[in-house]
């Protein structure tokens, strides 16, 4: 159980304190991550109903700064970007000419000409690679990821830890919104469906960020978090997974993240492909499932209606909160509506299970 | 880690206890540890045969799928159904109420061959270095 670490393998600035932490550590690409700290359970449940800090610094740091970054961005995002202020975040998809997924991605507006761009780690040199292919002019964009770390705290205690330790503003910051700090920054962002702050810092930063978030939340009951909790949550709230959930393969439309792309809005890389598609009608689409008999769903499991394959499952697993096990599914659209009978084939044998509506879980908000 | 000295393992990580010709068969306190949240268990039916060293039952964490290999040859006589709606039973007590399946042994031989105690913690400490 104790395999020989890949010849490329890239660690976290603060992996020798995730040691000390008594971290069980797993692969993601290239990346050597903390997989759990105590337990995959209790993390997930911390996360739900008090804290956890999780270590995300694989993801990508983008700059695109000049001039015409707001024209270029328009034209790479299918998005309308002219609806962000300053200080203000939007999600959006990636897209290539056939409007599949290179990646999703998280734009921050810092000004007029400096956007940043969070990317999924293992996205982050093919992300960069096509945004320089698509730049003219003056304008220029950086890769930074080696200089920045993320860090991520999550759950309803994380606005009080984060005002604790950083400042009372951040009581206000509203969801994806953002406010420099330091050279990086805070916002208001996660990837859990619980209330959370994102944490960009340098490198040599990212250990008194950690500490300092540690030393305003250890008594309220913070605890670190790997990437199994956060796997879980992200499913539990019916967040996509670059590679599981989507790749260059699927479409926002199929993907269910229809709202995350502009129609309306003129020429940017892919809209020619969503009108077209649009207009013919989809075929398969992500859809959520619980299953009605004992079994684990996993990637790659194949769903049957009677004897018929109806598609293939992207995420699945047990589900902490919930105590179901559910996952995701591209399925055929007559498959697809909430409520169809459906059967995952876990080890050659049939396993009930019923389409239901995304997200699984969608926290109580208080206001 | 606690091996019991009364136990026989198996370097896939499954233990055996011997009493007339049945077997019981659990995972050890280094696999549950391994393995981590035990969300569900399969088990083989009373009545199916398994052969020693293939996959007769699967354990799922949160994580991911494991296969349970039997230890000896033989019909299964029992299974422990608890498990079906406790998984976690594994990790909280993998040498008691966290057993999954019994054997009747066909091979006295076969048990012969298990390690003993001292054996496998040699062995697991191999495989952790």
């Amino acid at each position: 159980m104790n395999a020989l670490l890949p010849e490329k393998t890239r660690f976290f600035p603060l992996h020798e304190k995730h040691m000390q932490s008594g971290a069980r550590f797993g692969m993601f690409g290239e990346w050597q991550v903390p997989l759990y700290y105590t337990s995959i359970l209790e993390e997930h449940e911390a996360v739900r109903k008090r804290a956890g800090l999780f270590d995300i610094s694989h993801m990508g740091e983008v700059w695109v700064e000049g001039t015409e970054s707001l024209e270029f961005l328009q034209r790479l995002l299918p998005r309308d970007l002219r609806k962000i202020k300053d200080g203000q975040a939007l999600y959006a998809p990636l897209l290539n000419e056939a409007g599949g997924f290179i990646d999703d991605v998280i734009v921050y507006k810092f000004q007029d000409q400096k956007y940043l761009i969070i990317t999924n780690a293992a996205n982050t040199d093919k992300d960069f690679e096509w945004i320089q292919n698509h730049l003219s002019g003056s304008l220029k964009a950086v890769n930074q990821s080696d200089r920045y770390g993320l860090l991520s705290i999550q759950g309803p205690l994380s606005a009080q830890i984060v005002s604790n330790a950083f400042g009372k503003k951040f009581l206000d910051l509203k969801y994806y919104r953002f406010a420099p700090w330091g050279n990086g920054m805070i916002a208001r962002t996660g990837y859990t469906g619980e209330d959370g702050f994102e944490i960009m810092a340098e490198c040599s930063e990212l250990s008194g960020v950690w500490e300092r978030l540690f030393q305003s939340g250890r008594e309220s009951g913070l605890v670190p978090v790997g990437f199994g909790a956060r796997d879980t949550l992200r499913l539990e709230a019916s967040m996509l997974l670059y590679g599981h959930d989507m790749d260059d393969q699927r479409t926002p439309l199929e993907a269910g993240v229809a709202w995350a792309v502009d129609l309306e809005k003129n020429a940017y890389i892919g809209r020619e492909a969503l009108v077209q598609q649009k207009k013919k009608g989809i075929q398969q689409r992500l859809a959520g499932f619980e299953l009605l008999d004992r079994g684990v769903p996993r990637q790659g499991y194949e769903i049957r209606m009677g004897h018929e394959p109806v598609g293939t499952v992207t995420s699945g697993s047990y589900c902490p909160t919930l105590k179901k096990n559910m996952g995701m599914a591209y399925l055929n659209a007559e498959a697809a509506a909430p409520g169809t009978g459906i059967d995952i084939i876990i080890r050659d044998k049939a396993v009930h299970a019923k389409v239901v509506a995304m997200p699984f879980y969608r926290r109580q908000k208080l206001s | 880690m606690n091996f019991p000295k009364e136990l026989r393992y198996t370097k896939s990580h499954e233990w055996a206890k011997l009493s007339g010709n049945k077997v019981l068969v659990g995972i050890t306190d280094y696999a549950q540890k391994e393995i981590s949240d035990v969300v569900f268990v399969d088990l083989p039916k009373p009545g199916q045969a398994v052969v020693r060293g293939k996959p007769a039952a699967v354990v799922e964490s949160v994580k991911a799928a494991f296969d349970i290999y039997a230890p000896v040859s033989g019909k299964v006589t029992q299974k422990n159904s608890a498990l079906e709606s406790t998984p976690e039973l594994v990790n909280q007590d993998c040498y008691g109420k966290g057993w999954f399946f019994e054997i009747e042994l066909s091979s006295c031989g076969e048990w012969d061959e298990l390690m003993t105690s001292e054996q496998y913690a040699q062995h697991i400490q191999q495989e952790v270095r």
